[in-house]
């Protein structure tokens, strides 16, 4: 293949090819569009064009055997047809899901609107969580904005109605102001205090909101030697946005507080979606006085619709589905297909349309 | 076709289809400010009630916080309905923003991802422009955690049914990365613990030195690398099974017998010099050169791919992945650093030494290397497991010629010998994740018993007292300042600057005011001893420009918040944030003051000086 045909190869290939061809091979290549990214993977390999076509097709072998992740095929041959109406059947027998017909905007906009208001329920997992704080330490992991604000609420109410002092933390000052406003509605001001790294107000109260790092340094002191009335009588520790433990820099901090959090008090993390929550309870299980409880769950509350918006304006929804189809990152709503390859196409600045 | 729509179509677009309110991500703080300027010109404006509904709840937060009153955006927030929300506005600006956005009086905001989690900001919609983030200064895909962190703000409870999230590309965008997003289970977290002097001198301050290991035994970190341990002795097991054939026979060990009498034999008339110029530091960590490990060569660093003896030489030699995929062979002596990091390799006979799979990941591995990584501690053993020269010497006393179970071992070694190695490997592998924590703890003593804050027998010095309340970032060469007495006699201000500059970690560029004299040679005297400091403790930025700024809103108590803003060109929220931190790291000064009194004082009204306008309004 000359250099040439290499070059014509590579433009045909979806951005994505592109940047799996160029990981190791080019410096930040995020960064670059498509040409330059062509450019640079061809300058790069200037010595090699044989090594880099032979991974450029072993990318494309791959992924035309596993059609299912492949948000854009590489279509050297394919000629560009209009997609088929969402109500043909199209003959692609490599993805067994196209049996099915594609969903229309129409119905991918439908149920939009607003909700009459109904009374407050706790959902199950509130519950559930609420109930396993009463005896344990309770590892919540579920999706953004699914509720846990509740949890942390009605814990730190049934830890005081115990004459218990709570403390609750969060990763960002911005984040403590916020719930310090909050509480200090629900609960009443003189009943919640905020540390931040240089002040304390109402350092006393009964629920005390602080950054994480504020609460290790306090169980450094205490355990340091320093007597603080507030640890002894600690029954409730709310370590918010928990999947802070996998911050690079902070991370570590959050590790430091569990292992030092007084035995008496119970623990109560609230996380968002994570990968491995059952890790962390069994972490917990492990070093805690008894074992932990995890409540997790991945179903959003809200139920989530994903659309592609092309940049002339035209909306079409972005998988076959309405929903989202989880496990299936290939299953490609056609028309989002058709123009995203438009897209990549006419974003490369030689511009010449090759059909 | 632009490469990506126009702010103002897109609005109309989500508009049109009743998709707002909603919040656009863009890649930048400037993407931000420039898709507002973009609505200057546009026809479009709110209904007079809605204007007025933005102007009534913009002034219940104006009266909580008066600074931003004279906020330059609000008419035009007030005009269109739309707003920015980034890191450099005032934190003050931000909630106004998300307060407007509750009480829905806007129809869109422009943010960037580092919209904070847990920040109570929903919306009907979520616009996706990009696949990738600036993060430590490089680009990085957004994680399967990331775009479901993103699209969780789309669909508000109790306000829609369903939540949308809409992607419209721009040229950086990698369309498979959202999809998986997604789609996709969110990764898991792994530890990221780390350890740092004050944990040293604070663990030390509460527990003997005999205590410490079980306590790192807590962490999650340890959690993780017991679990790789366990899997590790899971196949140790198995090895075990198969090792079974190969027990004890004439020889208890006829493999090492065998071994021996088999170099000997081959390499008798050129007596061989097994390494026998190794040094027992190259012996020492060539164990731990194994497929996998990343490594530091003169030039670089690279991923071990095996590692082998040579030929002639019986050197120790690995074969190292280098950046863009080249594969080379080193001599384990020229390995200059051996990190504290493994990635798995499957391994495989000939070249490349590892799946194509494996390969891939490797490099890309390799080019996401964060630009500092910790060493592996390695203990040098001074007894070197070479073979006796005796042995070697002694060919002629070898039981194995006449040995009758010669034809057997002679079969069997390869096999056994390849099983056994592999068993001690992974023997070496368990018990450098079981104690690789506590290994590293002890370097930290090392250091700090060197530089005077514990005694020899780990106990807290006078200094290691005081200096274990310093629990920042930078702390060594903060409490090496201090008692170099490099801060006697410093005003508020220009400690104020010394400590703007250590705390400030981001190079972003700009203009500012000038730094003056008492600070600027008090600057040369901090970055002399961080350099010094370095081979334990990265050294911060020490930007002078930063210090200047910090200084001169303490040494002017007339200067205005809107005057400190005109002097640099700083965004606003990073001015702020600056003073944030100038003021955590202040107050850890201040936690000083039963042994440094005139210190903590100074820092004290610093701290005081400091906190006078925008810096008063939040707790
Ligand atoms: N059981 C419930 N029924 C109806 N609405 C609820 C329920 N629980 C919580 N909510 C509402 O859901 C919204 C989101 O709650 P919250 O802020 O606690 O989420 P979160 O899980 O903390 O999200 P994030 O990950 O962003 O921190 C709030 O407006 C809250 O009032
Ligand atoms: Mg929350």
């Amino acid at each position: 293949m000359t250099t040439d045909e290499l070059q014509q190869l590579l433009a045909q290939q979806p951005i994505a090819v592109l940047h799996r061809l160029a990981r190791g091979r080019v410096h930040r290549h995020f960064r670059a569009g498509k040409r330059r990214l062509i450019e640079l993977l061809l300058q790069h390999s200037s010595q090699n064009l044989a090594g880099l076509e032979s991974d450029l097709q072993a990318l494309i072998g791959e992924r035309q055997a596993q059609p299912q992740s492949t948000p854009a095929p590489a279509r050297q041959t394919a000629p560009r047809h209009p997609a088929p109406p969402p109500n043909r059947r199209p003959h692609r027998t490599h993805e067994p899901e196209s049996t099915e017909p594609s969903v229309s905007l129409a119905a991918w906009l439908e149920g939009l609107g607003v909700p009459s208001p109904q009374p407050f329920v706790p959902d199950p997992w509130q519950v559930e969580a609420l109930a396993g704080l009463a005896e344990t330490d309770v590892v919540v992991s579920v999706p953004t904005g699914s509720g846990k604000t509740y949890v942390a609420v009605e814990a730190a109410r049934r830890a005081m109605d115990e004459n218990r002092t709570v403390i609750y933390t969060s990763p960002l000052k911005a984040l403590s102001n916020t719930k310090f406003t909050e509480f200090s509605k629900i609960f009443g001001s003189d009943r919640v205090g905020i540390l931040t790294g240089d002040r304390q107000d109402n350092s006393q109260a009964p629920i005390l909101i602080m950054t994480t790092e504020i609460l290790r340094n306090l169980l450094y002191d205490a355990a340091g030697g320093e007597i603080d009335v507030r640890l002894d009588t600690l029954g409730l520790v709310i370590l918010d946005e928990s999947q802070y433990l996998a911050d690079p820099e902070r991370g570590v901090v959050w590790e430091e507080t569990i292992i030092f959090c007084p035995s008496q008090a119970k623990l109560l993390l609230l996380s968002a979606s994570i990968g491995n929550p059952q890790d962390i309870a069994d972490w917990l299980t492990s070093i805690r006085p008894s074992p932990c409880r995890l409540v997790r769950h991945s179903k959003r509350t809200v139920p989530l619709r994903a659309g592609y918006l092309h940049p002339n304006g035209k909306l079409t929804p972005l998988f076959r589905t309405a929903g989202i189809p989880y496990g299936h990152p290939g299953q490609l709503h056609p028309e989002a297909k058709r123009l995203f390859l438009e897209y990549e196409e006419d974003t490369l600045p030689s511009g010449r349309p090759r059909r | 076709m632009p490469p990506s729509i126009h702010p103002v179509d897109l609005i109309a677009a989500l508009r049109e289809k009743s998709l707002t309110p909603a919040i656009v991500f863009l890649t930048s703080r400037r993407a931000c400010d420039e898709a507002m300027e973009a609505f200057d010109h546009a026809r479009t404006v709110l209904p007079p009630e809605r204007q007025e509904a933005i102007a009534t709840a913009l002034e219940r937060v104006i009266a909580q916080y008066p600074s931003i009153a004279e906020h330059p955006l609000i008419p035009t927030v007030q005009r269109i309905g739309v707003a920015a929300h980034h890191a450099g506005h005032l934190p003050s600006w931000k909630i106004a923003i998300e307060e407007l956005m509750r009480q829905g009086c806007l129809d869109a905001v422009f943010a960037t991802t580092t919209l904070a989690a847990g920040v109570d900001f929903p919306a009907r919609t979520v616009v996706i422009t990009q696949s990738s983030i600036r993060k430590a200064r490089d680009f990085m895909d957004l994680t399967i955690g990331e775009v479901q962190q993103i699209a969780g703000r789309a669909g508000r409870r109790g306000k829609d049914y369903v939540g949308f999230a809409v992607v419209t590309p721009s040229p950086y965008i990698d369309l498979h990365v959202l999809t998986k997003g997604f789609t996709g289970n969110p990764e898991a977290i792994d530890s990221q613990f780390t350890i740092s002097y004050p944990m040293v001198l604070n663990l030390l301050k509460a527990h003997p030195h005999e205590q410490i290991q079980a306590i790192l035994a807590k962490s999650f970190a340890q959690f993780q690398l017991n679990q790789r341990a366990n899997v590790l002795e899971g196949k140790l097991d198995v090895l075990h099974t198969q090792m079974e054939p190969f027990g004890p026979r004439v020889c208890t060990d006829w493999i090492t017998q065998w071994h021996t009498f088999d170099q000997a034999r081959r390499q008798k008339p050129h007596r061989h010099q097994t390494a026998r110029h190794e040094s027992p530091e190259v012996t020492a960590r060539f164990h731990f050169m194994t497929p996998g490990r990343v490594v530091g060569l003169n030039k670089g660093r690279g991923i071990v791919l095996r590692q082998y003896r040579s030929k002639g030489q019986k050197s120790p030699m690995v074969t190292v992945l280098r950046a863009g995929g080249a594969i080379t062979e080193s001599p384990a002596g020229t390995v200059t650093d051996v990190f504290d990091r493994l990635f798995e390799c499957a391994e495989q006979q000939g070249y490349p030494w590892c799946t194509s799979e494996s390969f891939d990941e490797l490099l890309y591995q390799l080019t996401e290397l964060p630009t500092r990584l910790p060493l592996l501690p390695i203990l040098v053993s001074k007894e070197s497991d070479l073979i006796p020269d005796a042995i070697v010497q002694s060919l002629g006393d070898f039981p194995c010629p006449s040995c009758s179970s010669r034809p057997a071992c002679q079969k069997d070694y390869l096999v056994a010998s390849r099983l056994r190695q592999e068993q001690q490997r992974h023997i070496k592998s368990i018990q450098a994740l079981r104690t690789s924590l506590w290994h590293r703890f002890q370097e930290r003593i090392d250091v700090l018993q060197k530089f005077g804050y514990l005694s020899p027998a780990s106990h807290l010095t006078d200094d290691g007292e005081w200096a274990r309340l310093i629990r920042i970032d930078h702390s060594l060469l903060i409490t090496e300042l201090i008692r170099a007495e490099a801060f006697a006699g410093a005003d508020p201000a220009v400690l104020t600057g010394v400590m703007a500059s250590i705390a400030h970690d981001d190079d972003r560029p700009g203009a500012f005011p000038r730094v003056s004299t008492g600070l600027s040679s008090l600057l040369g005297q901090v970055r002399k001893l961080a350099e010094s400091l370095s081979p334990y403790e990265d050294p911060p930025l020490l930007r002078a420009d930063i210090a200047a700024v910090a200084e001169r809103w303490v040494s002017d108590p007339g200067l205005t918040w809107i005057g400190l803003c005109r002097s640099t060109t700083m965004a606003e929220g990073d001015i702020y944030r600056l003073l944030a931190r100038t003021l955590e790291f202040l107050s850890q000064l201040h936690t000083l003051r039963a042994t440094h009194p005139g210190l903590a004082d100074s820092a004290s009204r610093a701290i005081d000086l400091i906190r006078r306008g925008v810096l008063e309004e939040l707790p």
